[in-house]
């Protein structure tokens, strides 16, 4: 890579990259953020336009089952969903959005249900810990969602419009627009709303003899982004995603019906210079849950008001061949929750952060060393630093080869529920403290003019102390009792050939997930040390394969992961499955608006799959999408 | 040589025959004799089964039910008992809507018949109400806090022999643990209502009145002397009652704040009853713990000094062959538990043997 080019990339953290979306090609700015900036030696997957647009009707769920070895607990379609990344738990996986975590706080972790694709224009997936960079619960790896502008002129109007098997149906409407303000400004936005409702209206009450639950989810959603932006590159933003998931089980059951109701509102302003990011956000999450009267429901509030300042530091800059950068940071942010559970009365807590963050880039050699302090009301976690190196082992025009290698500490500070819930919670719970290292190879190959290959593989070693139980023995109060440790490795290969208008392609991925807790803090727990953790497959794989002609594509979406224990001495589990949906799109022209129609058939096979609640999961089902994208409207 | 070749094919193929013939023998019946352990499972994991344990030996099959049809119960296993050839099994399953009875042939577990909602919610408990006849106790659909028992709860009476339901006898709220005494079963509840409600199984009708009680009982068992006993859970009263007049005879204070009482179970002989004393252990930090006592039926108090085990049990029974005594116990609900073998008259541990999750309940065969 040119010097200069290395340079500009280097000093302006932003990233023009060409994006299609639909039909239009249109110019996306990109601002890379720390996690992926500032995590070398670590795997980063970005989730390319093509498949957030296969997946724009979809939940943030099934998007990741097809394309990462994320493995998700999952308890029936439009109910919670959980993760497991590497081995690790729910709440050992940081979702961020435009770089703030979104984790609902009293759980620390996500229901994954409740994020639809469309919600956010990127997704990347960064594995393995980075709790130096982004924090408490960056353990197992993290899920980076973002906003992004269009910088055009004018105003675009899309619909969307998804009609699915089970008289299930979804509703999207959204407009860009984009003006010159002056002669230095720029003004990009978006404002983006969907709907869905999932009556899980089954022509059958059970498949081979397991029930198919009776449930109906109801989801809404806005989407606001505004971007300003000058010639000198600095950026002012707001952005803000409210959700709204209702879900009712058996609600034909006014007794013994179950409402779920999750909303939350996110609202995050930042400036950004060259050298310097400001931000300021505010989240809140409600959740209520009753059974039978709605009207009287157990309630959580919590609100999180969040302030950060980082500033970036390019040192010798004299130096063009060595480029480094250090950025500096400082993060406060004040909950405030009242919460059933934990009596209702308010409780405030503040956490502060101070991090320092040092990238130094060669034509050669990528290398980030890291180091955090967080505070938190009564609760000090450990110093948490990380060092993470990259080398291109081979560059030439046809072959790239890197090496990496990291390790990192990593942190999680107890959820609110673990320290405050009535007599279960326990205030003296330590933070979790982990290690992780990983070393990898990734490649770029040219194999002909029309045929290119990337591949990765990649082991790790992720060792948790303190990890935190609720003790059957006492009770269920939480205590910090186990130390899990997760080793594996992930092969990823992707391969590409164009010739003559075709394209096609095959995307694969394996994951071997080794997963156990090793500590034999009482008798019977002799009977779980070095067995595998609940829900996590050892196996697992994933694989895309597409044809495409212009406007025209065919894609196979595979996933199949190996037995899951539910129990943790490996007594008893689900079986190995196989899913498999088929995907046939193209655009259509009525006029001069382009409709992009998406046929999709899941679960082709009609496997059963379970629920966690061992409930049967539906059997082959249909949808079809279609997305209007209006003409851009030029003033 | 062609004659010699059909000679040698018919000889082969007779052999062939005669084996066959042999191999043909009714099919050996896999769970003859021995011990069900009802695994109740963990709630919403749906995963409760039952395994089968020799009494001779320490190892236990497991999930009897699924290796017989291929599929599992999908849901808690509540009770089971087996009348005239069949037995019932009484699955809960944590979504309301999917409770279900199971029909199956005793010995090798083969379903014959389900019996599904509406008619089966939140099954409890199951007995043998006469021929082909059984009881099944339902609370009906579960609300929450104090709305819990929103329904009235009812016995089903099942006739197995068609393997249908022929009527619901409506019940104060929370209908639970039946004791059969001769053409009478006694149904306890959980739910505040003071009455052991009495059901002639002659006419599967009440009959009136209810013995008024306490609030909170549940019969436990008839004893050697046929008087029957039940557990009084507001007053913390072993109750002893005589069926013939429906007199209650005695009121002995079992167990007690902040230790609760239960399970019961009584001896071979019906002369002495077993119970665990189960609480949270303050001084070490609310560890659950608990103790196992026994007493007479003709004790005139039950003390709880010295534990005849001490040992916390989830689940607790008596082999009526040989007076073994089995107990459950839950590491976790995420993990196997265990059975636990003991004399029944010095209490000493014969064997314990892994089991399944939650083995809260026994049947003995």
């Amino acid at each position: 890579m040119a010097q200069r080019e290395l340079a500009q990339r280097e000093l302006t953290p932003s990233d023009s990259v060409q994006r299609e979306l639909g039909t239009t090609l249109s110019v996306v700015t990109v601002r890379a953020t720390p996690p992926e900036r500032f995590l070398a030696g670590q795997k980063i997957q970005r989730v390319d336009s093509t498949t957030l647009l296969q997946f724009r009707f979809g939940s943030l769920t099934d998007l990741l089952q097809f394309n990462t070895p994320l493995a998700f607990k999952n308890y029936g379609p439009g109910q919670l969903a959980t993760v497991s990344f590497r081995g690790t738990s729910a709440n050992h996986t940081a979702v961020l959005w435009n770089d703030i975590d979104i984790n609902q706080p009293n759980l620390g972790q996500t229901d994954f249900s409740t994020l639809p694709v469309a919600g956010f224009d990127r997704l990347a997936v960064q594995y393995g810990s980075s709790a130096s960079v982004v924090g408490s619960g960056a353990v197992g790896g993290s899920v980076l969602l973002g906003s992004a502008g269009e910088w055009r002129s004018g105003i675009g109007v899309s619909l969307g419009q998804q009609v699915s098997s089970f008289r299930n149906n979804q509703t999207q409407l959204g407009v860009r627009y984009g003006s010159s303000l002056g002669k230095n400004w720029q003004l990009s936005g978006k404002t983006f709303a969907y709907r869905s409702q999932y009556t899980n209206d089954y022509p059958y009450k059970e498949r081979r003899n397991y029930f198919v639950e009776q449930s109906q989810t109801a989801q809404r959603g806005l989407v606001q982004d505004v971007f300003l932006r000058d010639k000198r590159g600095r950026q002012v933003s707001v952005n803000a995603w409210l959700t709204d998931n209702d879900l009712v089980l058996t609600p034909q059951d006014t007794v013994s019906r179950e409402r779920t109701r999750t909303q939350s509102a996110r609202l995050l302003a930042s400036y950004e210079a060259n050298a310097l990011t400001l931000r300021l956000g505010w989240i809140r999450d409600r959740f209520d849950y009753a059974k039978g009267n709605f009207d009287l429901p157990d309630r959580t509030r919590t609100d999180r008001f969040l302030a950060r300042a980082e500033r970036e530091f390019p040192l010798w800059r004299g130096n063009i061949y060595v480029q480094t950068v250090l950025r500096v940071g400082g993060e406060w942010s004040h909950y405030r929750t009242v919460t059933d559970g934990y009596g209702g009365q308010l409780i405030t807590e503040n956490r502060q952060n101070l991090y320092v963050l040092l990238r130094i880039q060669t034509p050669r050699w990528l290398v980030s060393a890291n180091i955090r302090q967080a505070y938190v009301t009564r609760f000090n976690p450990p110093l948490t630093p990380s060092l993470g190196i990259e080398h291109k082992l081979i560059q030439q025009e046809k072959l790239i080869l890197t090496a990496k290698a990291s390790i990192g500490r990593s942190y999680r500070v107890p959820t609110l529920n673990e320290r405050y819930w009535l007599v279960l919670g326990n205030p003296n719970l330590r933070p979790e403290n982990g290690l992780n290292m990983e070393a990898g190879l990734t490649t770029t190959v040219k194999l002909t003019n029309n045929l290119a290959l990337t591949a990765d593989a990649t082991v790790y070693r992720n060792r948790v102390d303190d990890w935190s139980y609720w003790n059957p023995d006492l009770g269920y109060r939480v205590e910090n009792l186990q130390l899990v440790v997760a080793q594996g490795g992930e092969l990823n290969t992707t391969l590409t050939y164009a010739r003559d208008g075709w394209q096609t392609g095959i995307r694969a991925g394996y994951a071997l997930t080794r997963s156990a807790q090793q500590r034999a803090y009482n008798v019977y727990a002799q009977d779980v040390v070095g067995k595998q953790l609940p829900y996590v497959p050892i196996h697992n794989g994933t694989l895309n394969a597409w044809i495409a002609r212009n406007k025209n594509r065919l894609t196979v979406q595979m996933q199949t992961s190996s037995r899951r224990y539910i129990t943790f001495d490996e007594s008893q589990y689900f079986n190995g499955t196989v899913l498999a949906n088929v995907l046939l799109e193209t655009t259509l022209r009525v006029g001069s608006v382009p409709i992009r129609v998406q046929g999709q058939v899941n679960n082709v096979f009609d496997t059963l799959l379970f629920s966690v609640k061992r409930n049967a999961l539906p059997g082959r089902n249909f949808s079809i999408n279609l997305l209007i994208n209006f003409p851009f409207i030029k003033p | 040589m062609k004659t010699q070749l059909i000679k040698t094919a018919a000889a082969a193929l007779l052999s062939l025959t005669l084996w066959n013939c042999n191999t043909t023998d009714p099919e050996p019946v896999p769970y003859e004799s021995g011990v069900y352990v009802i695994n109740s499972g963990n709630f919403l994991d749906n995963n409760g089964s039952i395994s089968f344990l020799p009494r001779n030996s320490s190892t236990v099959i497991t999930d009897i039910f699924n290796a017989a049809n291929a599929r599992t119960f999908t849901g808690g296993v509540q009770d089971y008992t087996e009348i005239d050839g069949k037995g019932v099994v009484l699955v809960d399953n944590s979504t309301a809507g999917q409770d279900k009875v199971e029909i199956v042939l005793t010995g090798t577990f083969k379903s014959v018949k389900t019996l599904a909602a509406p008619d089966v919610e939140n099954p409890r408990f199951v007995v043998r109400a006469g021929n082909n006849k059984a009881y099944v106790t339902c609370w009906g659909a579960t609300g929450s806090g104090a709305n819990f028992f929103a329904n009235p709860g009812y016995v089903l009476v099942l006739d197995l022999a068609a393997q249908t339901i022929t009527k619901r006898i409506p019940m104060p709220k929370a209908a639970n643990r039946m004791v059969v005494i001769g053409n009478e079963v006694y149904v306890g509840s959980d739910a505040g209502d003071p009455t052991l409600v009495v059901i002639n199984t002659d006419t599967d009708e009440l009959k009136q009145p209810a013995i008024t009680v306490g609030a909170n009982t549940n019969p436990i068992a008839a004893d050697a002397n046929n008087q029957l006993w039940a557990y009084s859970g507001a007053t913390n009263e072993m109750v002893r009652i005589n069926p013939a007049n429906k007199v209650i005879a005695a009121r002995l204070k079992v167990g007690g704040s902040p230790k609760s009482p239960g399970p019961f179970a009584i001896s071979a002989d019906r002369r002495t009853f077993y119970f665990v004393n189960s609480f949270y252990d303050p001084a070490d930090n609310f560890r659950q713990k608990g103790e196992t006592y026994r007493f007479n039926i003709d004790a005139t108090s039950i003390p709880a000094a010295t534990p005849f085990i001490n040992r916390l049990f989830i689940g607790l029974d008596v082999d009526p062959q040989t007076g073994t005594i089995y107990a459950g116990i839950t590491p976790s609900f995420k993990q196997a538990g265990f059975v636990l073998r003991y004399k029944p008259d010095t209490g000493i541990l014969t064997d314990s043997v892994r089991g399944e999750i939650a083995p809260s309940r026994f049947f003995f065969r």
